[in-house]
């Protein structure tokens, strides 16, 4: 594997001269962290007391430490859904761009050419892609957590990180990254264009979003029956991905049909 | 053993023919053009002898590894060709150096080595300049020799050049011809892909011409030597007689055209000239024509139905 190794310090030190890349990626983690802090920061100081009924009622949160824990309940429970985008897109963004770059810069009949196997060059791209984005995730989610508890300083029973947004940075983020990476390698290897390439596999968090919308409205509570669940669903997800990536990532269909 | 023997290879794509039964061979320190009209499956026959797929039908052996039908050649032969792309291809944020280097370590050198070969390289092609430059900024010719530089980083036994001067301009074209030349008269076996006969006249020392199919393997120097032009000074009316038993002589009034036999040399036919008489302006070998030979071979396999 040290073909693969070879690849991902190639590609780290093209993101590190890539700004636009960089900003892009850094773009949807920046706000995710900006828009609950502020929110809650916002609402700390302005919301009404009906508001927090409202908010207590709709979202069953039981707070006995006042309004700040109806506001930390309310986010944490709201937006973790919403930041397990963050695992999936990243790996897009950036296997869509590596593996449609290879095509674009035509380097790709010279890296086959190498020694370098196949298997070694899906690999390769693909911690490039995963590392970097799970590394994105965590500092994100250290930075929401770090805010939020910096706001409640001292108000809340339990500061975050809980339970559903451990196990969602610590098992599910790993599995969707490697399901947003697995996406973009496979959907690569079929679309011949980088940014159409992004575009299809990054469809794949519609149903995330959907999910989150009707939390938001109240209709679903997303709890740890659900994390479990889908936490196995990507895990399953991962592995036919990951075959199929396997096997679409083909050295002949590659050459003969990224002309 | 030849460097290269091809036997029967064949390639379809979606049930599409683009090579069939082609078969040659290399001798070690040849260089051999591939020569063929766009789609005619030369550089489809590069890639399966630089291991990049596999053949469906027909074997190869390419610097001691077989290449068997359907089955991935593997990395052994990968180490032992160098490989020009019909494009350079090579990362745009990375400088000509550092794309070297990486390169040189894919191909399985250690840091240090990629680095002093890479160096080495970028000296000998006159690139150790430009390698600070990201690639981007490097001018087509630059780009090419770069590109050279790559296949020859590992030290291959086989060097595959797949149509090296397309797209460039004059000078950045004859430095490119240049670097071929070098590596000729250092004894590299090399296989050069093209459609371009100028570059297989001055480069080659035979030629296979393909249409899908291998359609005849041409001597290239060796054509050379095959006809002479004598120019003469004054009328020699014994010119003709004295070098008809060196061939077939045409006279047109100074000039004399002789289709050269086995052994005779441009030399006897001076010497001979001489000896009769006559003053001798000028003596030039007349190159048989390669393009006459490709062209013919080309309206053939249209009308074959192996050509669009």
């Amino acid at each position: 594997m040290k073909g693969a190794l070879l690849i991902v310090e190639k590609e780290m030190l093209e993101l590190r001269r890539s700004p636009a890349l960089l900003l892009s990626m850094l773009s949807l983690p920046a706000a995710m962290v900006a828009v609950p802090v502020g929110l809650v920061a916002w609402l700390d100081h302005k919301a009404p007391p009906q508001a927090v009924y409202y908010l207590q009622e709709l979202y069953g949160i039981s707070a006995p430490h006042g309004l700040i824990g109806v506001l930390v309940g309310a986010v944490a429970k709201n937006w973790l859904p919403l930041f397990l985008i963050l695992p999936i897109f990243l790996p897009i963004l950036l296997a869509a761009q590596s593996i449609g770059g290879e095509r674009e810069r035509r380097t790709l009949e010279p890296l086959l050419a190498t020694p370098v196997s196949t298997l070694e060059i899906i690999v390769g791209k693909s911690l490039a892609a995963v590392v970097p984005s799970l590394l994105i995730t965590w500092i994100a989610a250290a930075l929401f957590c770090g805010g939020i508890n910096l706001l409640a300083a001292g108000r809340l029973a339990a500061p975050l990180p809980d339970g559903p947004w451990l196990f969602g940075c610590l098992v599910l983020a790993p599995l969707l990254a490697l399901f947003g990476n697995a996406m973009a390698v496979v959907v690569s290897s079929k679309v011949l264009d980088a940014r159409a390439a992004q575009n299809l596999a990054a469809m794949t968090v519609m149903p995330l979003l959907g999910l989150v919308v009707v939390q938001i409205a109240g209709r679903i509570s997303l709890g740890p029956r659900f994390y479990a669940s889908f936490a196995l669903a990507a895990a399953a997800a991962d592995v036919a991905l990951i075959a199929l990536a396997v096997r679409w990532f083909d050295r002949e269909a590659l050459l003969t049909r990224w002309r | 053993m030849p460097a290269i023997l091809v036997e029967g290879i064949s390639k379809s794509f979606a049930g599409r023919p683009a090579v069939e039964a082609v078969s040659f061979s290399v001798e070690a320190g040849e260089v051999f053009g591939l020569l063929g009209p766009n789609g005619a499956g030369k550089t489809t026959t590069l890639r399966m002898l630089a291991g990049l797929f596999a053949p469906d039908a027909g074997r190869a052996v390419v610097a001691g590894c077989g290449i068997e039908p359907r089955r991935d050649a593997g990395p052994a032969l990968r180490r032992k060709v160098g490989l020009l792309t019909e494009h350079p291809g090579f990362y745009d944020r990375l400088d000509a150096g550092e794309n070297l280097i990486h390169f040189g370590r894919l191909y399985g050198l250690g840091r240090a080595a990629a680095r002093e070969r890479a160096g080495r390289l970028l000296d000998r092609f006159l690139l150790a300049p430009h390698a600070h430059k990201p690639f981007a900024a490097l001018s087509r010719g630059m780009k090419q020799k770069l590109a050279i530089a790559r296949a020859l980083l590992h030290e291959p036994d086989v060097i595959f050049l797949d149509e090296p001067t397309v797209g460039l301009d004059p000078e950045a074209t004859r430095e490119v011809r240049a670097v071929v030349s070098e590596l000729r008269r250092e004894g590299r076996t090399i296989v050069l892909c093209t459609h371009d006969l100028d570059e297989v006249e001055r480069l080659c020392s035979r030629a296979a011409f393909i249409a899908t199919r291998l359609l005849a393997v041409h001597p290239v120097a060796a054509s050379e030597a095959r006809r002479a032009r004598i120019d003469l000074e004054a009328p020699c009316a014994a010119a003709g007689p004295a070098l008809r038993r060196f061939g077939t002589v045409r006279e047109e009034g100074l000039r004399l055209q002789v289709e050269l036999a086995d052994g005779a040399s441009i030399a006897d036919l001076v010497s001979a000239l001489v000896g009769a008489g006559a003053r001798v302006a000028a003596a030039l070998p007349v190159r048989d024509p390669l393009e006459d030979a490709y062209l013919m071979l080309l309206a053939d396999a249209r009308s074959r139905g192996l050509l669009s």
